[in-house]
């Protein structure tokens, strides 16, 4: 299988001078189509910022990213937009929606960003809306949905744009158990059904099993564990 | 426009108190340069509307057609130059005048013209004076509202001389006073009568173009050619008048501009959070200039039409004797000079979008 993802010798070094914080050190991963990875470690150790390295959102202080083959680092930033919009889906450690559009515009935004909106793009909003259980709340606001409503229409928008890999981060933090493991289980289908990728940053280690891989990040190192190995410990 | 229209409608009440300010700052400044114009042709409106390019003053003047003295041995110089057409006498005379049978006094102007020439006036109401009267005018019709009618007789205090109100125009006033147009019979019979004597106007009105405006203004000894303009600034109190009014309307329209501007700035600074999430999800800055500029250009034009309704619907109902004129003109490059302030204003906040990371701006929770 082909490699979706290949992150090469990432370094990311904030700020400069005497306070400058090396937040990752030479980090590599990569991950195969198909391959559905989970991101665990500590609070600060860095997994947030990782994740906006690999979802070409924050650029690297060193080292390469291929995504598709290509690499993205040293495409210009105007060109990154386009990446983003058509391979990379994002879900945020808050859910960060728009406050002034319905979940369904939320959807319907990303067709509209990539020029192609139609009665495909409108089916697939309905669909998605539907899997994630929030076909009633399609024409409300964010500020009237729960937090899990939130993270969920933000999940629903990262599918949207039929991304070649999808970054997570902690996509449940704030869904009950069995919802979050829906909308795992969720992320996990749709990776193999489709041959996407996808990283996901978690907390819940009850999700691990649901995972192909999960990686560690801690002390600005990256180790690779089994998931069986997480289970048991 | 897909964000913009939806922002709109979510954000209802925030857009009509934006949209309430732009009325207001437009609504006052369209408001204050209507008076502030309205004023200056109260002021000046015979020589604005003066079908002529230069007028021929004597050198002396100080530009000041009332201190001007011109004698016909002039007129006949000037007229080497152009034709009898293209060039006509006109006479001035501030003077005061006395309705008949009553004591009541009002300042008026005399224009003594010839009234086939160049600068006979339009008259919009009853009929026009020709050369051959002797006691026969036409007024301008502010004066009825100072109780003059049609067919009215009217003195004229200095000479005593009687005058019959045949016609009224419009738009005619000098030095705040309305004009008063006669022929030139009637203009020297005020003179004779007021033992100055002898033929005398105070000013040449020219057709002519700029070469030849030079050249008279050369080779005819003891005389000044002069614009409108330069005409205008020689009524007495209108310079001083229109630097305190532009000086007004200028620091109306700064101050206006910067409001606007720092407003639409700060409203897209306020949403830089929104942008950096858009940004995130792949949006390119073009697609958010867009959709900033729509907005700002739908918010501004509502508010500018709105305005400019108000405007005109509150000139409607002010009394005569406040003097409002706003020319399409001024209403359009107003409306225009707001498009563009808010235009720039959203423009420079565009800037900071374009500048941002997304990942800034989504905020790192902590
Ligand atoms: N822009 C920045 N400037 C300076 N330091 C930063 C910046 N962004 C992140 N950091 C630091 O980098 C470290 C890693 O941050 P990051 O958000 O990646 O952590 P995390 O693993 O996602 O934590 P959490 O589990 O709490 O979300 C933290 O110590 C943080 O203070
Ligand atoms: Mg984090």
């Amino acid at each position: 299988m082909s490699d979706k993802l290949v992150l090469d010798n990432i370094s990311k070094v904030f700020g400069d001078g005497d306070t400058s914080v090396k937040v990752l050190d030479r980090v590599s991963l990569q991950v195969k189509a198909g391959e559905f990875v989970a991101v665990v470690g500590p609070s600060g150790s860095g997994k947030s910022t990782f994740l906006s390295i690999a979802g070409a959102l924050l650029s690297p202080t060193s080292g390469r990213i291929f995504l598709d083959n290509k690499e993205i680092n040293k495409i210009p930033e105007q060109k990154m937009n386009r990446i983003r919009l058509e391979k990379i889906g994002f879900v945020f450690q808050s859910a960060n929606l728009i406050p002034y559009l319905t979940v369904q515009d939320q959807l319907l935004l990303i067709p509209k960003l990539a020029g192609k909106r139609n009665k495909n793009a409108e089916k697939r909003a309905d669909d998605l809306l539907k899997r994630l259980g929030l076909d009633h709340r399609r024409s409300h606001y964010p500020e009237s949905l729960s937090g899990g409503e939130r993270q969920r229409v933000a999940i629903a928008r990262a599918w949207m744009n039929d991304p070649e890999i999808i970054l997570a981060d902690e996509p449940t933090a704030s869904l009950d158990s069995e919802r979050g493991r829906a909308v795992v289980q969720m992320l996990a289908d749709e990776v193999k059904l489709r041959d996407k990728a996808a990283i996901m940053v978690t907390h819940d280690k009850r999700m691990l099993d649901l995972c192909d891989r999960v990686v560690y990040i801690e002390d600005g190192q990256l180790s690779e564990q089994p998931v069986n190995e997480t289970k048991t410990s | 426009m897909f964000l913009a229209l939806r922002e709109f409608k979510h954000a209802k009440l925030r857009y009509l108190l934006v949209a309430l300010i732009m009325i207001l700052i437009a609504w006052l400044v369209l408001f204050v340069s209507g008076l502030a114009k309205g004023l200056s042709s109260d002021n000046a409106s015979s020589i604005q509307n003066m079908n002529t390019d230069y007028l021929v003053l004597q050198k002396q003047a100080d530009n000041r057609l009332n201190r001007s003295v011109i004698s016909n041995d002039t007129l006949k110089d000037v007229r080497t130059f152009v034709s009898d057409k293209k060039s006509t006498p006109l006479g001035v005379q501030m003077t005061t005048l006395t309705k008949d049978g009553s004591a009541k006094k009002v300042d008026v102007t005399f224009f003594a013209i010839n009234t086939n020439g160049m600068l006979a006036p339009d008259v919009a109401e009853g009929k026009m004076i020709n050369n051959t009267t002797t006691n026969e005018v036409v007024a301008d019709s502010s004066l009825k509202d100072n109780g003059f009618h049609l067919g009215d007789i009217v003195k004229d205090q200095a000479s005593g001389k009687i005058f019959k109100i045949i016609g009224f125009t419009k738009e005619q006033s000098f030095s705040h006073a309305p004009v008063i147009h006669m022929n030139f019979k009637e203009w020297d019979a005020i003179h004779k009568a007021n033992a100055r004597g002898g033929e005398f106007f105070n000013a040449v009105a020219l057709k002519a173009n700029q070469d030849k405006a030079d050249q008279i203004d050369n080779s005819v000894s003891g005389v000044d050619v002069i614009t409108k303009s330069d005409a205008l600034k020689g009524i007495p109190g209108y310079k001083e008048e229109q630097g305190s009014l532009i000086m007004m309307i200028a620091f109306l329209f700064v101050i206006a501009a910067v409001v606007l501007a720092v407003f639409f700035y700060v409203i897209t600074i306020q949403k830089m959070n929104q942008f950096g999430v858009l940004k995130a999800i792949g949006a390119k800055t073009g697609y958010l200039a867009k959709n900033i500029v729509s907005q700002v250009l739908l918010l501004t034009i509502a508010s500018l039409i709105i305005s400019i309704a108000l405007t005109y619907g509150v000139a409607f109902i002010l009394p005569s004797s406040m003097p409002f004129d706003l020319s399409p003109q001024l209403v359009l490059g107003c409306s225009g000079l707001f498009l563009v302030v808010s235009v720039i204003g959203s423009l420079l906040s565009l800037y900071r979008v374009a500048k941002i990371d997304a990942i800034e701006a989504i905020g790192r929770a902590v």
